[in-house]
Parts: C-alpha cells; sequence; structure tokens
C-alpha cells in the first residue's frame, strides 16, 4: 500500500508518461547483505529481460515501415534487377524473417547492429559519433534543472502557499506547458538573430564553428551549448521541482522535524539538515528516469539548433527509412531508461536509510 | 493513503439509506453523487488556479466551437485568401496573413478545433485502454496481473515520444494517426494508478458482501470498481490531456501530422516551413505556440486541481 | 536505527548540494560571460591566421566521402571538389570542356572514346594523376561488386576501359552513346585507394588531409557538422581565391538564414530553395545578395497511365478514369500556373510548359498556342461533360460506374511546396467537381513503385545532357516484376517516343539531337501524363562583405549552390577586408551586450544571495 502510494503521488506530481517509469518496488524487504544481492539479481534480469524486449520491438515495429530497404540503399538511382538481387542477399533481405531476426538478436549480443543503409557504416559507429554531442547537451541540461529543480523545490514547499512558493509553482507549470521546440525557435529568434535592439549574442546552430582547438574549442562548443541546455531546462526543471515540493511536504508533517525544532534548532537549520536531506530520497529515483528520458527527449531540442546528436540521425534515419540505424537508436533510446532505472531501483535501497542494511 | 481519502464520498451516504428507506436505490444512488458533485465542486471552487484554468478552458472552448460563425467557413481556403502573403498585424487582420494570404487568428480558430479535438481523443483513448488493463489487472490478480503489468512496465520504459514518431511514421497521415500514436504509448501510467485504486477498493468488505451475494467479475468491476476510480480517472484523463496536446503539437512539427488540416502544431510547422524564423515573422510564429502552452497549463490547472480535491494531502497546490 | 546518525549525513549532502549549485551557476554564468565576447569565432580566427575563409550553410549532411558511396547533392559537390573529372562543363554555355582530360575524340564506328589526359594534374601526395588512376576507377565501377556502387550507371554501356600510356585512355561501348562527354565520374587516386578492400563499405573519413587534385582539399570532415577545405595551390587550372572553404550543415534552413544574417557563414545553399519570406527579409538586409537563379528542376504533376511491368503485366489501383485523355486535359487546363507562381512560389519560378527547364536553351521546349493547355475552367468542365463525367446533384463529377470521382494524389512530405499546391488542386479540382485527397509521406517510394496512386507531385533536378531524364519514361526502365524498384519515373511506355530516345542517343550532332529531344518533349506533353507546372527558382544568398564576386552558372543568370562544374567556390574573391569582419560594429555590439549580460546575471546572482543571507538573519533574530 505504502509503496503504490509513493509511486501513485510521483507520478500525480507531474503529468507526463515517462517520468512515471519509476521503480515498481521501494527495496528489498530483507535487510541482510544476501538479501541485497538477491534483489540486484533479481533487478539485473528483470532489465535483461527489457532489453531483449525492446530488441524484439524495434526490429518488428520498423518492419513496418513503408519503403523498400534497396531503394534506400540505390537512393533512387538506376540500378539492374540482378543489382538489386545481389544487394538484397547482401543485406540478407532475402532470408525469410525468423531468420532475420535470429541473425539480428545473434549480431546485437556480439555488439554488432548491422551496417546503416545510407551511410554504407557500421550501426554502431554512427550511433557512437553521435553519442556524445547528445551526452553533453542532455548531461548539461540535467546537471542543471537537477539543482534549479530541487532548490526551487524545497524552497517552495518551505514556504507553501505563500507568494514565492505560487509563483514558482505557476512559473514552472507554464514553463512546463511550453512546446520545447516553440521555445527554441524564439530563444533562436531573439537571442541568435536578435530583435530590435537585442543584437544576435548566440550562434544560431551546430555544436561548434570548427577550426578551433584547445582552449577556444570548450569555449566555443560552451557558446553553442547555452541556448539549447537553456531550452531543455526550461522545460525540463518543473518535474525536478514539483517532486521535490511534494515529497518534501510529505516529510514537513514527521515527528523528527517537531523533535528538532524542540532541541532549538533554527528554521533554516531544521530545513537543510533535517528535512531536506529526507525529501531528497524520492527524488533521486525520478532524477535517474529524467536522465534516460531526456536522451530521447531531446529530439526537438537536437532538431532546432541542428545539434549533431542521436535525435537528428534518428530523424534522418527515419525519413529514409534506414531500418538498421532507425532500430539501433531505438535500442539505445529504450535502454537508456532501463539502463537509469535499474540504476534507481539499485541504488534507492542504499540511500534510504529505512530500508537499508 | 489515498483510498482512505476517497472512502468518504463513496460509503458517507450508508448511514443515510436507513432513513429514507422508501426511496429505491438506484435514486438513492443519484442523490449520493449529485451530493458528492456538490461538495467536490464546492471545494475545486476555492482553488484559484484551477478556477482560472477551468475558465480559459471554457473560453477557448466556445471560441472554438463558435469559429464557423467567427470567421466564416471558408477562412481555411487558399483560392479565397483575403490578403497578401505574411502581412503584419493590422487593423483588418489583428494577427496578420500567413504565406497564402490567410487571416492567421481565423486559422488560430479553427486550429484549436483539431488540436483540442486530437487532445481530448487522444486523453480518452489513452485513459480507456489504461483504464481497463489496470481494473482488470487489479480485479483478477494472479498470472493475468502479473503478466499483464510486465506488459505496463515495458512500456513504461519505451521512449513515448520514439515511439510515437515511430508510429506515425509508419501510418498514414491523419489525425486518427497522431491519436492512436499518443493513445497506444501515454496509457501505462493511468494503468498503474487505476490498479492501485482497484486494488484497494476491492479491499473493503462491501466488495466481499457482493461476491457473497453472486456477483460477477463483471458486477464487481462495473457497478464498485469503476465508480469508485472514476474520479482518479477523470483527474488522470484532465492531466493527459495536457500532454496529448503538447504531443500533437510535437508530431504535426516534426511534419507527421496531416498537413491538408488546420492545427496549432500544423501552424507551427506551416511558419517554420515559410521561413518565418529567419524572416521575423513573429505574428506567425508566437501565437500557435502561446496557445498550445495555455491550453497545456490550464488542463494541467484543472488536473492538479481534481487530484487536491479528491487527495487534499496532495492539495498543496493553490 | 539513530536519528542522530541518519542526520550527519544530511549536512554533507546539503553542503555538496549548495556547492554544486554555485559551482553550476558560476560555471554556467562564466560560460555565457566569456564565450559571448568571443563571438563571432570564424571571422575573429580568420583575422588571427589571416586566411580568408568561405563558408557555405547546407541543408543536408555528407552521407559519405566515398564517391563509390555517397549518394547526396552535398556529397557529391564536395566531390566534385576534391577530385578531377574527365570533363568540365562551361560556365557559360553549359558545353563540355576539358577536365582531366585536354582532349578527345571518336573512331569512326562511334564505338571507341579516346581521351587525352594531361600531364599537369598532380594528386595533393606529390605523385601524378594519369590516365591509369581513370581507368582504374571505370573499372571498379564496371566489375559484378561495383555495380552497386555509385556513378555505375554511367559505365553500364562500357565493354572495355584500358589506358595504353598515361596520357591516354580508351574506352570501347557496345552501343553508341552520346553523353560521353558528360562522365560525372570523379577519379580517385588508384595507387591509394586500391589498397581499400571493400569500395561498398569504405568511407574515405579516416585519413585528412584526403588526397585529391581537385580545386580544393579536405582537411576535415565532423560528421554532421561540417567539411573543411583548404585551396590546392597547385590545381592546373590556377589557385582558388579562398584560403578555406567550410560546408556546415544546419538542419533548419532557416537557422541557416539566420546564420547568414549575422555573419556566421559567407553563403546560404539555395537547396531547398530559400523561401519567398526569406528572399523577401534579406532583400532589405545590407550586405546581403540574394541571387535568384533560374531552377534546374522541373515541378511536374505525374498521372499514373496504369502501372505495369516489362512484360505488360499490370498491377497498382491507378484510377481507370485516367486513361482517358479527355479528363487528363481536363484537370490541367482547370490548373491556374499563373496562380501558382504568384502565391506560391510568389514570383520565384517559371511557368511550367515543356519538360526541360529554359536555362538549357538547346533543349527547351514549349508548346505553341493552339498546343497549349491554358488555364480554362469552363473548357475544363465541357471536357468531362464530353467524356462522360457529368456532375450529380451534389456538384460532384460521376463516372459511368455511378461513383464519383475521387482522386489520391502522393505528395512529399518534405517539400513544403508539394503541401501548398495540393492545397489549391483541392480547391480547383473541388470547383471542377472532383474530390482531391493530397496523401503526404515522408517516404513515397513504396506506394508510387506499386502503381498505387492516381496522381503524384514529380520533380527531377535536369543534367545538361537530358539523358538520363528521358530515358525514365522509356519501356525500357520498367520494372520487370510488379512493385519492383525500378529506374521508370511515373510507368510511362510509348514505343514512339522510345523510338525517338534511341534516336538522341546515338545522334554525335548536337543541333540534329536537340531536335529530336524537343519531339519528345511535344509528344509527352500532349499525353498529359507529366504536366509541369513550374520551374521553381534556386534562391540562395550570400554576404557581399566576405564575398566580392562568385561565378554563377550560366553567367549571366545562374546559380551558385550545386554547378555541374566547380565554378563558384573556385572563382569566388573574398571582399576587402573580410580578414578583418570580426571588427566590424555587429560583434561589438555583441561583446558589449555579452559582458551587459554577464554583468546582469552575477548581479542577479548576488543578489539572490544577498536576500537569502538577509532572510536567513532575519529569522535568526
Amino acid at each position: 500500500m505504502a509503496s503504490e502510494s509513493t509511486t501513485a503521488r510521483d507520478q500525480d506530481a507531474v503529468p507526463d508518461g515517462p517520468a512515471e517509469a519509476g521503480p515498481s518496488a521501494r527495496g528489498p524487504r530483507s535487510r541482510s547483505t544476501s538479501g541485497y544481492l538477491r534483489y540486484v539479481a533479481g533487478k539485473l534480469a528483470g532489465a535483461a529481460v527489457s532489453l531483449f524486449a525492446v530488441l524484439v520491438t524495434s526490429f518488428f515495429l520498423f518492419r513496418l515501415i513503408p519503403g523498400d530497404p534497396v531503394k534506400a540503399m540505390t537512393g533512387g538511382r538506376q540500378v539492374s534487377s540482378e543489382q538489386i538481387r545481389a544487394m538484397r542477399e547482401e543485406f540478407g533481405l532475402d532470408l525469410p524473417m525468423w531468420q532475420q531476426f535470429t541473425d539480428y538478436c545473434g549480431k546485437a549480443l556480439t555488439g554488432d547492429l548491422g551496417t546503416s543503409y545510407q551511410f554504407k557504416a557500421p550501426v554502431v559507429d554512427k550511433i557512437s559519433e553521435a553519442l556524445p554531442a547528445t551526452l553533453l547537451l542532455t548531461g548539461t541540461a540535467f546537471v542543471l534543472y537537477t539543482l534549479i529543480g530541487i532548490w526551487l523545490g524545497s524552497r517552495s514547499a518551505w514556504r507553501h502557499g505563500r507568494f514565492g512558493d505560487r509563483f514558482n509553482t505557476a512559473f514552472a507549470l507554464t514553463l512546463y506547458s511550453v512546446p520545447s521546440f516553440w521555445l527554441g525557435l524564439l530563444l533562436i529568434i531573439v537571442l541568435s538573430v536578435g530583435i530590435g535592439p537585442i543584437p544576435g549574442m548566440f550562434p544560431t546552430g551546430g555544436m561548434e564553428s570548427g577550426g578551433e582547438s584547445g582552449f577556444g574549442y570548450v569555449i566555443d562548443v560552451a557558446h553553442h551549448l547555452i541556448l539549447p541546455v537553456i531550452t531543455l531546462v526550461a522545460v525540463e526543471y518543473a518535474r525536478t521541482l514539483l517532486v521535490m515540493r511534494s515529497s518534501l511536504l510529505d516529510e514537513m508533517g514527521s515527528d523528527y522535524l517537531t523533535t528538532a525544532r524542540a532541541k532549538g534548532l533554527r528554521d533554516d537549520e531544521v530545513r537543510t539538515k533535517h528535512a531536506v536531506p529526507n525529501a531528497l530520497l524520492p527524488t533521486v529515483t525520478l532524477l535517474f528516469v529524467n536522465l534516460g528520458n531526456t536522451v530521447a527527449g531531446a529530439i526537438l531540442v537536437e532538431t532546432v539548433f541542428s545539434w549533431p546528436g542521436l535525435g537528428g540521425l534518428f530523424y534522418q534515419a527515419l525519413s529514409v527509412p534506414d531500418l538498421p540505424l532507425v532500430q539501433g537508436l531505438f535500442f539505445v533510446f529504450a535502454a537508456a531508461v532501463i539502463l537509469m532505472n535499474t540504476l534507481a531501483d539499485l541504488i534507492y535501497p542504499l540511500l534510504d536509510p529505512r530500508v537499508g542494511r | 493513503m489515498k483510498t482512505d481519502r476517497t472512502k468518504p464520498s463513496a460509503e458517507a451516504p450508508a448511514g443515510e439509506t436507513a432513513k429514507s428507506a422508501a426511496t429505491s436505490a438506484r435514486s438513492v444512488a443519484w442523490a449520493r453523487r449529485r451530493r458528492a458533485a456538490a461538495q467536490f465542486w464546492r471545494q475545486y471552487r476555492g482553488h484559484r488556479s484551477g478556477l482560472a484554468g477551468l475558465v480559459i478552458l471554457v473560453l477557448i472552448a466556445v471560441l472554438a466551437l463558435a469559429a464557423p460563425l467567427i470567421t466564416g467557413s471558408d477562412a481555411q481556403s487558399v483560392t479565397d485568401a483575403p490578403g497578401t502573403p505574411l502581412e503584419e498585424p493590422s487593423g483588418e487582420f489583428p494577427l496578420g496573413t500567413d504565406q497564402f494570404g490567410r487571416n492567421l487568428l481565423a486559422l488560430l480558430l479553427w486550429g484549436a478545433r483539431v488540436s483540442l479535438t486530437v487532445g481530448l481523443l487522444a486523453a480518452f483513448l489513452t485513459v480507456a485502454i489504461g483504464t481497463l488493463v489496470g481494473i482488470t489487472a487489479g480485479h483478477f490478480g494472479g498470472w493475468y496481473s502479473t503478466v499483464i503489468m510486465r506488459i505496463t512496465d515495458w512500456f513504461l520504459v519505451m521512449p513515448t515520444l520514439v515511439l510515437a514518431i515511430a508510429l506515425a511514421t509508419v501510418m498514414d497521415k491523419s489525425i486518427w494517426t497522431t491519436v492512436i500514436a499518443i493513445g497506444v504509448t501515454a496509457w501505462p501510467t493511468t494503468a498503474r494508478l487505476v490498479r492501485a485504486q482497484t486494488l484497494a477498493v476491492e479491499s473493503r468488505p462491501y466488495i466481499e458482501r457482493a461476491t457473497a451475494l453472486g456477483g460477477g467479475h463483471r458486477h464487481i468491476m462495473g457497478r464498485h470498481v469503476l465508480p469508485n476510480v472514476m474520479p482518479l480517472v477523470l483527474a488522470q484523463t484532465t492531466l493527459v490531456i495536457s500532454q496529448a496536446i503538447l504531443t500533437e503539437a510535437t508530431l504535426a512539427f516534426l511534419g507527421l501530422g496531416d498537413p491538408m488540416i488546420v492545427s496549432w502544431g500544423g501552424l507551427l510547422q506551416d511558419a517554420r516551413e515559410a521561413g518565418a524564423v529567419s524572416s521575423g515573422a513573429w505574428w506567425y510564429l508566437a501565437p500557435p505556440g502561446l496557445a498550445i502552452a495555455v491550453v497545456a497549463l490550464a488542463f494541467t490547472l484543472c488536473g492538479r486541481t481534481i487530484e487536491s480535491v479528491l487527495n487534499p494531502k496532495l492539495g498543496v497546490t493553490r | 536505527m539513530d536519528k542522530r546518525d541518519l542526520h550527519a549525513r544530511p549536512v554533507r549532502a546539503r553542503r555538496r548540494l549548495r556547492l554544486l549549485l554555485a559551482s553550476g551557476a558560476a560555471a554556467f554564468t562564466l560560460t555565457a560571460g566569456l564565450a559571448t565576447p568571443l563571438n563571432p569565432a570564424p571571422q575573429q580566427a580568420q583575422a588571427k591566421d589571416d586566411k580568408s575563409t568561405l563558408t557555405v550553410a547546407v541543408a543536408q549532411s555528407v552521407d559519405s566521402l566515398s564517391p563509390f558511396v555517397a549518394q547526396r547533392l552535398i556529397s557529391t559537390s564536395v566531390h566534385r571538389l576534391m577530385y578531377d573529372f574527365l570533363t568540365n562543363y562551361d560556365a557559360e554555355t553549359g558545353k563540355a570542356i576539358p577536365g582531366l582530360a585536354t582532349e578527345w575524340k571518336t573512331s569512326k564506328d562511334k564505338l571507341t572514346w579516346t581521351y587525352k589526359i594531361r600531364d599537369n594534374s598532380k594528386w595533393s601526395d606529390g605523385k601524378q594523376a594519369t590516365a591509369e588512376d581513370a581507368a582504374w576507377t571505370y573499372n571498379q565501377l564496371m566489375t559484378k561488386e561495383g555495380s552497386a556502387l555509385q556513378n555505375a550507371n554511367f559505365v553500364a554501356n562500357f565493354k572495355k576501359v584500358t589506358a595504353p600510356s598515361p596520357t591516354e585512355l580508351v574506352v570501347e561501348l557496345k552501343k553508341p552513346q552520346a553523353t560521353m562527354t558528360a562522365l560525372d565520374i570523379p577519379i580517385v587516386p588508384k595507387h591509394l585507394w586500391e589498397k581499400e578492400g571493400d569500395l561498398a563499405k569504405f568511407n574515405n573519413d579516416k585519413k585528412f588531409p584526403i588526397v585529391g587534385n581537385g580545386p580544393f582539399v579536405v582537411t576535415d570532415y565532423k560528421v554532421d557538422s561540417y567539411v573543411k577545405l583548404k585551396a590546392n595551390k597547385d590545381f592546373w587550372r590556377g589557385a582558388p581565391k579562398f584560403d578555406e572553404l567550410v560546408f556546415r550543415y544546419y538542419k533548419d534552413q532557416d537557422a541557416a538564414v539566420a546564420a547568414l544574417r549575422k555573419g556566421e557563414v559567407s553563403f546560404v545553399a539555395g537547396s531547398p530553395s530559400l523561401t519567398p519570406a526569406q528572399a523577401a527579409s534579406l532583400k532589405k538586409t545590407d550586405d546581403i545578395k540574394v541571387n535568384d537563379a533560374p531552377g534546374r528542376r522541373f515541378f511536374a504533376i505525374a498521372v499514373n497511365p496504369g502501372a505495369r511491368t516489362q512484360d505488360g503485366e499490370k498491377f497498382g489501383d491507378g484510377h481507370p478514369s485516367l486513361h482517358d485523355q479527355k479528363v487528363r486535359q481536363a484537370l490541367f487546363t482547370s490548373v491556374d500556373r499563373k496562380t501558382i507562381i504568384d502565391k506560391v512560389f510568389q514570383g520565384y519560378a517559371e511557368e511550367g510548359a515543356g519538360y526541360i527547364p529554359p536555362r538549357f536553351k538547346d533543349y527547351f521546349w514549349k508548346p505553341g498556342a493552339d498546343q497549349e493547355m491554358s488555364y480554362d475552367p469552363k473548357k475544363a468542365a465541357q471536357l468531362l461533360d464530353d467524356a462522360g463525367y457529368k456532375k450529380n446533384g451534389d456538384g460532384k463529377r460521376v463516372g459511368k460506374d455511378g461513383k464519383p470521382l475521387e482522386y489520391r494524389m502522393l505528395c512529399h512530405a518534405t517539400d513544403p511546396n508539394d503541401k501548398a499546391i495540393g492545397k489549391y488542386l483541392k480547391e480547383w479540382w473541388g470547383d471542377l467537381g472532383i474530390g482531391l485527397k493530397v496523401d503526404c509521406m515522408d517516404n513515397v517510394t513504396d506506394p508510387w513503385y506499386a502503381g498505387e496512386y492516381d496522381l503524384a507531385f514529380d520533380g527531377w533536378s535536369v543534367n545538361p545532357d537530358p539523358d538520363f531524364v528521358l530515358g525514365i519514361h522509356t519501356c525500357a526502365a520498367l520494372p520487370a516484376k510488379p512493385k519492383e524498384t525500378a529506374s521508370t519515373d511515373n510507368f510511362i511506355c510509348d514505343k514512339k517516343f522510345d523510338d525517338l530516345y534511341q534516336q538522341q542517343l546515338a545522334e554525335y550532332d548536337p543541333a540534329k539531337r536537340a531536335d529530336i529531344v524537343k519531339e519528345m518533349q511535344s509528344q509527352l506533353y500532349d499525353s498529359g501524363y507529366m504536366n509541369v507546372m513550374a520551374y521553381p527558382n534556386a534562391v540562395e544568398a550570400y554576404r557581399t562583405d566576405q564575398i566580392k564576386s562568385i561565378t554563377t552558372m550560366p553567367k549571366s543568370a545562374g546559380n551558385i549552390y550545386g554547378q555541374d562544374g566547380y565554378w563558384s567556390w573556385w572563382s569566388a574573391v573574398p571582399a576587402d577586408g573580410s580578414e578583418s569582419s570580426g571588427d566590424s560594429g555587429g560583434s561589438s555590439t555583441g561583446v558589449v551586450v555579452g559582458i551587459v549580460v554577464a554583468a546582469v546575471v552575477l548581479a542577479g546572482g548576488g543578489f539572490l544571495i544577498a536576500r537569502r543571507r538577509r532572510s536567513t538573519a532575519e529569522e535568526r533574530e
């Protein structure tokens, strides 16, 4: 019961699907080390099953996409039917579906996700080329919106009902309701292109100007990073804020806070030393889940800012359609979420003193 | 926790039934529901943000419904477009014109119809799937529940946007595609909430009584569980709508909507394709985005208020 | 568990939290403050190294740097700069002129071509470029494995290619081929490429600089970001004027235009063409020139004539009413091409007529007054009445089977013009009593090859040599099996057209060949299966404070990006003082504003912290 209601509240706090992919069970019942190990094993097995399920889905879901792979490979050139046959053979498209599937799974186990039709390069290579850019963008945004969300959320809860709280919550909810791509476009108009007296201060897109090295390169990338990060942070921080706020509100009724106050601690101390750390625990799980989702959620921001990451690659791959690449990317997006959920599951009992050893 | 809060509204009338023994069970049930609704409304009224959201929604709904009366039915025609391409806002065109010379204010009103319809339909589909899965999983339990909840968990980890994009690519471009793409990807949250609530409801003694009296699965789920999860489902629907409207805009913006139909996301996509960003046509770009944000916010506010009325422990949103 | 124990950790956690917050904010402010004054970085780099850079914004990313693999226009444009071709096209006339080959002759039987290879072209690693390299490149394409490579279509008719000496290349043909001076195949250095195993999987992007013999040498490449080239000072035709050329990828054309406005890039490619709104606003901007060039594309509506295979087996489900020429003519006499030009293209296009765009003067054809299907809704209605499709009570045209006429039209979701014109067609044909459902998809090829469409938006970029765009309407291009990928454009198969096609291919006299090509266009026009609506212009723009002059193709009024030669980038001259454009007014304002923003952020942060302190102090009291 208790665990269910915690989950439910997490979900209610912010009306968005992915965020609720929180761990279903809140830690092991047993407090012994072997209990924890058994718990870890269970979670890892669950993750493995999920990953496999994703692999299956990505394989079959994208077989439904209309579009002849051979057509994608030849790019509309004149090709003879022998050439087409040769290509089908090369990519294993002449085999029956189940055999294509077992081949795919077998190769996936060895880290081979096939060869991109349009780039004629291994899918794994294309993904690892684009991954750093996405990690940089989402990682930076993640750190910032987590910090901002926790900070504002705890302040809000501590003085709930006052103007500051209402303003904070309303502001966060408003930004949360804004389509991220639209916010990005507006930021480009105002801060990149410049409107009226405001000159364009930031690059309009891309990750680097090219030709910089060393410190200059770092600064250049940072300069390109600012607007996309602002966009992501603006639309994402509400989630953390609201969860932090509601879990702190939960804590605030607790007896130990009254005890702490009775000991003569100042209000500020009670908040920062006692209430916030405990309220952080439910938030931690959410953070991991957020990180996994932000990777996929960055697709739009990457498109608007021409960021050379996974999102842009996914969109390019879909329109061809470049099946191996689409499958590979889908797998990576889903795997990110699964991985983060599992991590959250594993870390939670270590953090929560009530559940911990 | 949640279950305790909903209990009063469900069981409060139990004592009163004796008083009016003459009235039939049905009218008692109706009176009870009316009272519950009235009480709900009294509490809802107390939340300013919720009221604001509701007012905004009603206003927008009225404008959307009256669009043909306000703008005339040929506002979307390109051959009879009244203006020249991309005119700045003026007395004649308060929000300027698009690249075909059509009145953008009129398009915004017409777009509201599509965006709201898609948002509502998608949310209903989402919640319908979620409720069905949730109630049956909660009610039947056992291996059925295990399997179903595994599937639900598995859908939960699927990146929603990626899955929706993939689905929208696979299917024809139409508003139904958008509805289905959102509905099929967004239901797991609701399913889990509803299942939890179902478990709580079914643990109450009167369900046991109903079962003992020979109530079938259908009866239990339809007559007892469903009415009790409805308030939760309502709150959830409101929240899902705002998410659905955002997703609709996203899909349309990525060029996955029906380009022959005017929606808010579609307007943004048109604006971008016409080069509104770099040519500084802010009047083309700003209003649809604002409209999406306002409606999404209004639904969120309503949803949060409903939620906090049903569960005062969370009701610190004021 | 002990409560105190529980709370010992939080103190540290809290400090860490605050520290993190502070450092995060500091880092962000620092980045904003530091990075902004450095804007715009590229020009500063120019000033520093005293070299001129031409940055081109493109809407496509490079798919491969290997000419055997790459398919996209951006990639083939880069290959044009990296590697010399046998021949080039004159910037003015578009006629074949010497490239790697200095002269060529053909044997009496028209089956053997001999090219003389120049002796002053060197690979950038110092080795001489020879006929041997050309022969090796062509032979790769001619082998069984090579046939799956890009450009293999050029050599399909080759029997044998040899290099008897370093300066002589001999090509033997199976059949006469008029396009032998239009072999757009980049010739790669054999001594390096023969070491690479499978050419189908080699992307040529591991070792930089990439050895080539074109006017530029690729020095750097970052996937989805940019390709950087430096001038080849030893290029036989003369060194390019710019020291460096960068193609930078923008996913969003609008972002590219914004970058041009700011001076981040010197040029925005017109592929896709700038929108009328973008062009109009850029025209009003100082130091920017909009180049409105007649395009090389035609924008057409194709009608499904009934899909079939080479053996005549029918498939697909094209609407049978469209087999009636009167119906097709009715459809297209109710299309107002002028409105399309005025409203959709807003003047940035030519009104459509024949199949080949007017910029190819030699081959351009347009219908005479009596032949032309000009806009006339009344005549269209009459034609439909005559064909037996009368209006019913609801104003819908009804066929003999009693069903109202309703067509499906394939549309490219990525092309705004398709969608826009679709809206007009829907209304025009709606007035005529015909329903239209526009199916916009990312990938139209599937229903297209399956023949499951009635009408479709169609368009090809036409080469100086029209062979390819004519070949796609011959019976030989039809698929061998139903729904199979084939080179046919629209399942058109007409004996007379095919005969003319063979004639022009074997005709080595340019004037006579042009006459045949015109006759073919006339025939295509009358059939009503291909209806050219417009020739969209290639609208592109560049900064005149960075580029002083640049050659268009054709020189008088032509395009810059996507030329058939390397003229534009090879000829572009840097504007005076463009090296010092980093000091221009715009960016110094940027510096000032950047500093102000940083100051405001710092001050705001300071204020917040101060306020916090104060409130804590108040509570203490």
